[in-house]
């Protein structure tokens, strides 16, 4: 073999220090004199990738790291990591359409990890043993208690957030709600066979826990004046949400014998607390193909009346060419509902309401051709000679809901760098809770960076952030995973009989066992086999994770092809 | 003495001039370290020996010595019969390739099990002599291309079979023979333990990939063994005193040219009627060894499936004595070389 003495050294990615010998070392001795490293044209680098669970999450919620955690039985630990970004890890548990599951790798080994059941049983764990939430602890909180304080507008899932991010920094927040009981839509839209009311209010006294100051039924405007809040508070984070009705455009200016969704869900939130049984018509209608009007029809059918809705959309799976075409309803709503007797009826609109004079006798309903015109406006075409009578005592309409912004016109026009963030269902396009918990999430960052003055933390937030080097199932080796069949929650038997939660969380077994489903994604989970499998020594095992020796590493390969969580990646080497 | 990791001695350190992705330098890693640095070390000629002495620079962190090609299990058993003489236990590791073990060596092995030396041989499989330009052995398998079984109009490849070396050993009547390969770590791991626990003449065959040989990207050395092993070519079995008494099933039966097309070995095999039949004839051979062994059907330990699930921390790593760390000096491990 020819001398290779004469080969340039470039060792720019030494990790362990030793002592350099001459290449090729005339005296015997040890091989670990001749640097093999310089042979290779590329190089493998650890590199933590996000999983697309994380990707998803409108929450942003680290969800292999606490799953990682709960894994190893660490549940504490794994609750503070998961409500670090999402304090209501058990309400969006049982409510959240957990976006996460459906592009998690594991469905191309088995199923998807139930990233929700596990969501949930750590936030039932975390309200059993009275857990408390923890001061944030990074370079942003400071050891100072600060002076400035901050209003929050809306007690619902982005203000909350946002406060409770707040707070955790150290900062003193008000929050403004015009009604009696904080919470939001979470509390006023969601039945109880979904979300029983003492979860949700155990979150929130988890958050109030950590101090906040929370002024009920006050209306910016009426109770407090918009230059108060301006003059009092050195930031203000409006998310008020959608709580005013979208109305039918229809011809036909009686009230009676209609409503809309969400003054239906409140009228018997009302009744139910009462313990007063609201009575309803034989038939029913709802109008609406999103989660809203499947709520509604639900809570219907568990008062016992017949209920057909009314949806201008397509159901789920047809949509081969437009996704703007299906109801936006979720999926899994949409089979419990039909499960539970709902009838539902598509690509139907309500062309006018037919009245025995104020008596509703039904709706006039025809097939809806387009739905959205080409400005993506709401606005569908009804063929003619399509027309139906559905029969119905009451109609309910939930076809969306909108802001009301009276009395905060000013605060509405501001921007940042006056002091005043927004975020919520109110501004947000995605109307799930998760994705308003994110938006105050950020909201609460954006005004930490901008109240401390520091852009260059601001920066670096936002490049924390920002989500890239998605990892894909072709970049990971499945077959090193054992398949693990999925587990559920269970389904509660004789679910029409009332407003008992449908379904069940996990037990203690199945949760332990579940976390382990996770596949860790694009993150390392020790394994060993990058160290097993290197011919030639170069990676070095410590204790929690492992080093490459670039002196010796030939850049073969092989411990980024068998690494099954697709954590390295194979970079050329830089000359 | 080189001791940057601790979790294992490397017996075979860093800085050896194997070919990037070398399957031979990852199966005696593996092998040596499972069986520690308190174990002398005996090495017939092949790429190991070349790759790990180079230029006087040694890569063993053991005691090492170099014989010829044809006598390496012959010196391993004056050693063996030296320390028996002085009253001592130190476990004799014969090391060898291909070459040195089906064709060259061949004699001296069967003397040395013969005669009930207390010595592991360890055969480094890659199928060809690989160090002297890929020239066919007795190890190739059929219709391999190498440099002196060129494919053409008279052939496809080596005309003959693999010879069945671990059928030879066992016939021996020996405490142990098996096989293994890198791929299935926890199962060489256990080959290895279960051989160093029992006396007499032992007997592994490791198939290591050579990516230079078998002609395919360095990174996949593992998987194509995997594959070795998934597709029935390369049973995983192990035989004590002839009896066959263990075999790796398999999760499912890959067919044989999942395992051939990423080699270019094999490459002349696809797109030509000649080339058809050839694998044909492969996987005939795939399915005449699952059927002899049983490979789909034997109740076993594990599965080609569970054999490599990774988890958490690992499955198992390497027995760290303490005596590597204490050992005065940082010199290198001393080479004698046997025939200088």
């Amino acid at each position: 073999m020819p001398d290779p003495k004469t080969k340039s050294k470039a060792k720019t990615k030494t990790q362990i220090k030793k002592s350099v010998k001459p290449k090729l070392a005339i005296n015997p001795g040890s091989s670990t004199a001749y640097h093999t490293g310089d042979w290779r044209t590329e190089e493998p680098v650890y590199q933590n990738k996000w999983p697309p669970c994380s990707q998803t999450c409108p929450a942003s919620e680290d969800i292999q790291a606490w799953l990682a955690l709960a894994a190893r039985q660490q549940w504490q630990a794994a609750w503070h990591k998961l409500s670090e970004r999402n304090p209501f890890p058990a309400t969006m548990g049982r409510i959240c359409y957990h976006a996460c599951e459906s592009p998690c790798n594991r469905k191309h080994l088995d199923t998807a990890v139930n990233i929700h059941a596990m969501e949930r049983y750590l936030g039932d764990m975390a309200i059993a043993h009275g857990w408390r939430h923890k001061p944030a602890c990074d370079t942003l909180s400071g050891d100072k208690t600060k002076t400035q304080r901050v209003a929050v507008v809306g007690a619902g899932p982005a203000g909350l957030s946002c406060a409770f991010q707040l707070l955790r920094h150290g900062y003193s927040v008000t929050i403004f709600d015009e009604q009696s009981e904080p919470g939001g839509t979470l509390y006023s839209a969601i039945p109880d066979y979904r979300l029983p009311k003492s979860i949700l209010a155990k979150e929130i006294d988890a958050i109030v826990a950590l101090g906040v100051e929370l002024r009920l039924n006050t209306r910016i405007g009426q109770d407090i004046s918009e230059s108060d809040l301006r003059n009092q508070f050195d930031a203000i984070f409006l998310a008020i949400g959608t709580r005013q009705p979208r109305q039918f455009q229809g011809k036909d200016n009686s009230t009676h014998s209609v409503m809309s969704g969400i003054d239906f869900l409140q009228a018997l939130m009302l009744a139910e607390s009462r313990h007063e049984k609201m009575t309803l018509p034989k038939k029913v209608a709802v109008v609406g193909g999103g989660n809203t009007a499947i709520d509604v029809a639900r809570c219907v059918r568990r008062l016992g009346s017949e209920v057909t809705v009314i949806c201008a959309q397509d159901p789920h799976g047809n949509h081969h060419h437009d996704l703007a075409t299906e109801m936006p309803a979720s999926v899994l709503e949409v089979i419990e509902a039909e499960a539970e007797g709902v009838h539902l009826l598509y690509r139907a609109g309500v062309r006018r309401l037919v009245r025995s004079g104020e008596h509703l006798s039904g709706v006039e309903i025809a097939h809806v051709d387009q739905v959205h015109d080409r400005h993506g406006n709401f606005n569908p075409k009804y063929f003619d000679g399509t027309e139906e009578f559905v029969p119905a005592g009451l109609i309910i309409f939930a076809i969306g809901q909108e802001a009301n912004w009276d009395g905060l016109e000013n605060l509405f026009q501001a921007s940042e760098s006056d002091g005043v963030w927004l975020g919520g269902d109110a501004v947000s396009k995605s109307k799930v809770a998760a994705a308003a918990v994110g938006s105050g999430y950020q909201a609460a960052m954006s005004i930490v960076a901008s109240l401390k003055g520091e852009q260059a933390v601001f920066d670096h937030l936002k490049a924390v952030t920002k989500k890239s080097n998605k990892i894909t199932y072709r970049q990971m080796q499945l077959s090193y995973y054992p398949t693990r069949s999925r587990h559920e929650g269970e389904m509660i038997s004789r679910r029409l009989d009332g407003f008992k939660e449908v379904v069940q969380g996990l037990t203690d077994d199945d949760a332990f066992s579940e976390a382990q489903r996770c596949l860790s994604c694009g993150v390392c989970f020790e394994c060993d086999n990058c160290w097993h499998f290197c011919p030639d020594a170069a990676v070095i095992k410590k204790t929690g994770g492992y080093d490459i020796d670039y002196d010796y590493c030939k850049g073969c390969g092989i411990c980024a092809n068998e690494c099954p969580c697709g954590h390295i990646d194979m970079v050329a080497v830089k000359e | 003495m080189d001791s940057r990791d601790p979790f294992r001695h490397n017996v075979l350190t860093s800085g050896h001039r194997a070919c990037s992705g070398c399957g031979e330098a990852m199966a005696a890693r593996m092998v040596s370290d499972l069986i520690g640095p308190d174990a002398i070390y005996i090495n017939a000629t092949g790429c190991l020996q070349v790759f790990s002495t180079h230029n006087q620079q040694s890569s063993w962190q053991a005691p090492w010595i170099h014989s010829v090609f044809a006598n390496a299990a012959a010196v391993a058993s004056g050693v063996e019969a030296a320390l028996r003489a002085r009253g001592k236990d130190t476990p004799v590791i014969v090391q060898a390739g291909d070459g040195g073990t089906f064709d060259i060596g061949l004699q001296c092995l069967s003397g040395m099990i013969e005669r009930g030396h207390d010595i592991l041989f360890v055969c480094y499989d890659n199928e060809a002599y690989m160090n002297t330009g890929v020239q066919r052995s007795s190890s190739t398998p059929h219709a391999v291309r190498t440099s002196t079984s060129p494919p053409g109009r008279l052939s496809q490849g080596k005309t003959q079979l693999k010879k069945d070396v671990i059928s030879i050993m066992a016939a021996h009547h020996m405490p142990y023979a098996a096989t293994a390969t890198v791929a299935f770590f926890p199962d060489l791991k256990a080959k290895v333990e279960k051989a160093m626990t029992i006396k007499g003449p032992r007997f592994l065959q490791v198939l290591s990939p050579c990516p230079l040989g078998w002609v395919h990207d360095s990174a996949l050395s593992v998987s194509v063994s995997r594959l070795a092993v998934e597709t029935g070519l390369f049973p995983l079995v192990e035989l004590e005193h002839g009896e066959l008494t263990g075999v790796m099933r398999l999760a499912e039966q890959k067919p044989v040219e999942e395992y051939l097309r990423p080699q270019g070995r094999f490459k002349h095999l696809f797109g030509s009627k000649e080339g058809t039949v050839e694998l044909h004839h492969l996987q005939a051979l795939a399915d005449a060894r699952i059927r002899r062994y049983d490979l789909l059907g034997a109740d076993t330990q594990w599965t080609t499936a569970t054999a490599m699930q990774s988890q958490r921390h690992g499955r198992g790593g390497y027995a760290v004595s303490d005596s590597l760390h204490e050992r005065p000096g940082s010199q290198g491990a001393q080479e004698v070389k046997a025939d200088a």
